[in-house]
């Protein structure tokens, strides 16, 4: 098995690969929180019946396939609009729109779970509602909501194996065309597998650990 | 919220307003590259060298092509399935990608005269005792998913009534299921066929015949209305004959007799 | 204003076809609950067998499908596993590869759901006479079950959305799998993958709601 034809510049092969996958994800998560942080604020504000276009919206990236938003989001663009985006923006585009969509449901979480007895006590001591946000609710939401949140990353990170329908080869595209070549399924898949899971598993746990930690108290 | 809308609206009326001028041909010659769709799991028409590069006679076409028109070529990679998806969303502005230029794909692309010729031949896994297309019958077959082989291999399956037909995403998928004995046996262009067979990645496996399909007559493609380019690539194609770059591609990639490229009694 | 005509009908001619697609994805997803929920007990309790070997076995199996991707599991299951020998059709490649997932993810949500049910509940089954597996199976199970209820409506909506991934190992008969093939046919992308987007948004609702009116009927007190 471990017989192979593997060679070197193979290996940097599925590294460049390894880093599109990285890359993708950070930028997809670094937007995608902010624009989650923002939609799920604006949702806990406006209330279930205002906020409605908002979540029917949000709830579109959860309830399509991610492939199916990649080609759809492809046609749109480029058939559509004429807009001539690479396969990596549009990537980065969607994969930011579908972690937003689900990292507002945590901050929405992350708000309720903060007791409403204390920021009224907050505000009755003259706290303004942002001071509040601020002081009050940011920290205590955070605690609720960094253990899924890392869930989300690592889930955005293993979802982003399916950027290659646009052109983007990551890690598993990468692993495919190296198969192609070299006829070595099995021993190719397990160096992908690995490495998925060398970056998830030790973060995952430590989302464990935080979410153990925090709630003891 | 409301700026960032009308920035977006303002930012796609610019870019609407920017392709209603120069056509296609303008701006690929403006930008400096075409760029060309390419399938490159589907050797000798496209693939990657040792060190990951794409070659093939696809790519070498593509080359031919930016040379022709004094600019730089870029090869995209598109699966089969991808091919029209990336056209369309202006990811690249042409498609190399032996692609079968059927009437009802014409309908959404624009295509070219035909730049080559396929035969289709019956691949199968030595274990499986297949000997000729007929064989196939009551047996699991694949193909490549989108190409014309597919459509064609799963309308005789269905008329068979007996057997089953997988499509795969990638040509390599197909061939890697027929060694692993996942599929009996595949239909797909000779030259691929051969290709692969030589490359003796696959072990257990061999051409077994010819498949009684029309030839696949694969050309060029873009956008439908870009009338301007389409002109040109049926002047590149007639050139890359008349000048004998066709017949010397040929014979890089795939050798032995040259396919002709017209079909008897017909105008075009 | 747009440079691209819509063919709406083109497509809409198809939705027959679509929709019998949209009955195999339904038929794979709840298969690979089923089976998944099946396999996430059954996980659970060589966590709780207190076995090491049978523990690490389990724990195993949790992590690698909760840290690896899915499509990566889905196309194990076909040309990984093939290298063995051993081969299954599109179709069951992907039930196994979802059934993978979904009992990784079930089990992890069964652990957590163990964690709010109170320990003395056992003690307290078995000094009335229970087994062991008389308690498990009697009052912590029908406990873990309910707790779990949301995450198990989570995972189903994620099964149907990994159905999507089938095509990779050759599977043409779920949704995405048959308007890929249409749209091979026809090149009307757009229109035909909006028309998928649509019956996986109806699916995925219709579960949701399902699952809460399930959960009102069953649970509440």
């Amino acid at each position: 098995m471990f017989d192979t034809a593997l060679s070197a510049a193979d290996l940097i092969f599925l590294a460049k690969g390894a880093g599109m996958t990285i890359i993708v994800t950070a930028i997809s998560v670094a937007i995608g929180t902010v624009l989650g942080i923002l939609f799920g604020v604006i949702r806990v504000q406006l209330g279930a019946v205002l906020a409605a276009p908002l979540t029917f919206f949000l709830d579109i990236f959860r309830s399509v396939p991610l492939l199916i938003q990649l080609v759809l989001a492809n046609a749109f663009m480029g058939m559509v609009l004429h807009l001539r985006f690479s396969g990596f923006t549009i990537a980065c585009m969607v994969l930011s729109l579908y972690t937003a969509a689900y990292c507002a449901e945590i901050v929405r979480g992350g708000i309720g779970a903060v007791p409403a007895t204390t920021r009224r006590a907050a505000r009755s001591l003259g706290m303004s509602w942002w001071q509040d946000m601020r002081y009050i609710v940011a920290p205590l939401a955070t605690r609720v909501a960094l253990p899924s949140w890392i869930g989300l990353a690592l889930g955005v990170m293993k979802d982003s194996a399916l950027v290659y329908v646009v052109q983007v080869t990551e890690l598993l595209k990468s692993t495919q065309i190296l198969i192609t070549r070299l006829q070595e399924p099995l021993f190719l898949l397990m160096i992908c597998g690995a490495f998925y899971f060398i970056i998830s598993f030790p973060l995952a746990r430590l989302g464990g650990y935080l979410e153990k930690r925090w709630s003891n108290d | 919220m409301k700026t960032l809308t009308m920035a977006a609206a303002l930012i796609a009326t610019t870019a609407l307003a920017g392709t209603a001028q120069a056509d296609k041909l303008d701006d690929i010659i403006a930008s400096g590259t075409l760029r060309c769709a390419v399938v490159l799991d589907f050797p000798p028409m496209g693939m990657r060298d040792e060190n990951n590069n794409p070659i093939g006679f696809d790519v070498d076409y593509c080359n031919d092509l930016a040379a022709a028109l004094g600019v730089k070529s870029e090869i995209v990679e598109t699966p089969f399935p991808e091919r029209i998806p990336a056209l369309m969303s202006g990811r690249v502005d042409v498609g190399v990608a032996s692609t079968s230029d059927t009437l009802e794909r014409a309908k959404t692309v624009g295509f070219s005269i035909p730049y080559f010729a396929f035969e289709m031949a019956v691949t199968s896994n030595d274990a499986s005792g297949i000997k000729s297309f007929d064989d196939m019958k009551g047996h699991t077959v694949g193909a490549t998913a989108g190409t014309f082989e597919a459509i064609a291999l799963e309308k005789q399956i269905n008329e068979w009534g007996d057997g089953t037909f997988r499509p795969y995403q990638t040509q390599a998928d197909v061939f890697l299921a027929l060694s692993q004995g996942q599929i009996d046996a595949t239909v797909s262009t000779s030259t691929v066929a051969q290709a692969n067979v030589k490359t003796g990645n696959f072990p257990g496996i061999s051409v077994v015949g010819k498949a009684p399909f029309d030839t696949d007559y694969v050309a060029l493609f873009t956008n439908r209305d870009e009338y301007g380019l389409i002109n040109y690539l049926n002047l590149f194609v007639n050139q890359q004959i008349r000048t004998g770059r066709y017949a010397e591609l040929y014979e890089k990639w795939v050798g032995g007799e040259l396919p002709a490229l017209t079909v008897p009694n017909a105008y075009r | 204003m747009f440079g691209y005509t819509f063919q709406w009908n083109q497509a809409l001619a198809r939705l027959p076809k679509i929709l019998d697609g949209a009955a195999v994805t339904m038929e794979v997803a709840v298969l690979s609950m089923l089976i998944g929920i099946a396999l996430a007990i059954f996980l659970t309790l060589l966590r709780l067998s207190g076995s090491r070997p049978l523990g690490a076995i389990a724990t195993t199996w949790v992590e690698v499908a909760r840290n690896t991707p899915a499509l990566f599991q889905i196309y194990m299951a076909h040309f990984g596993v093939a290298s063995f020998g051993i081969h299954f059709s599109p179709f069951v490649s992907l039930l196994i590869g979802i059934t993978f997932n979904n009992a990784g993810y079930l089990a992890e949500n069964f652990r957590g759901a163990l964690k709010a049910i109170p320990e003395t509940q056992t003690r307290a089954g078995r000094s009335l006479g229970m087994s062991q597996g008389q308690a498990f199976r009697y009052i912590i199970l029908p406990q873990m079950l309910r707790i779990s209820f949301l995450p198990m409506t989570n995972q189903m909506v994620w099964a149907v959305l990994m159905t999507s991934l089938g095509v990779t190992v050759g599977m043409n008969t779920d949704l995405y799998g048959v308007t890929q093939d249409l749209n091979a046919l026809t090149f009307r992308t757009f229109e035909l993958f909006a028309i998928a987007a649509v019956i996986f948004y109806l699916i995925t609702k219709i579960i949701t709601l399902g699952a809460r009116a399930i959960a009102w009927r069953l649970f509440r007190y």
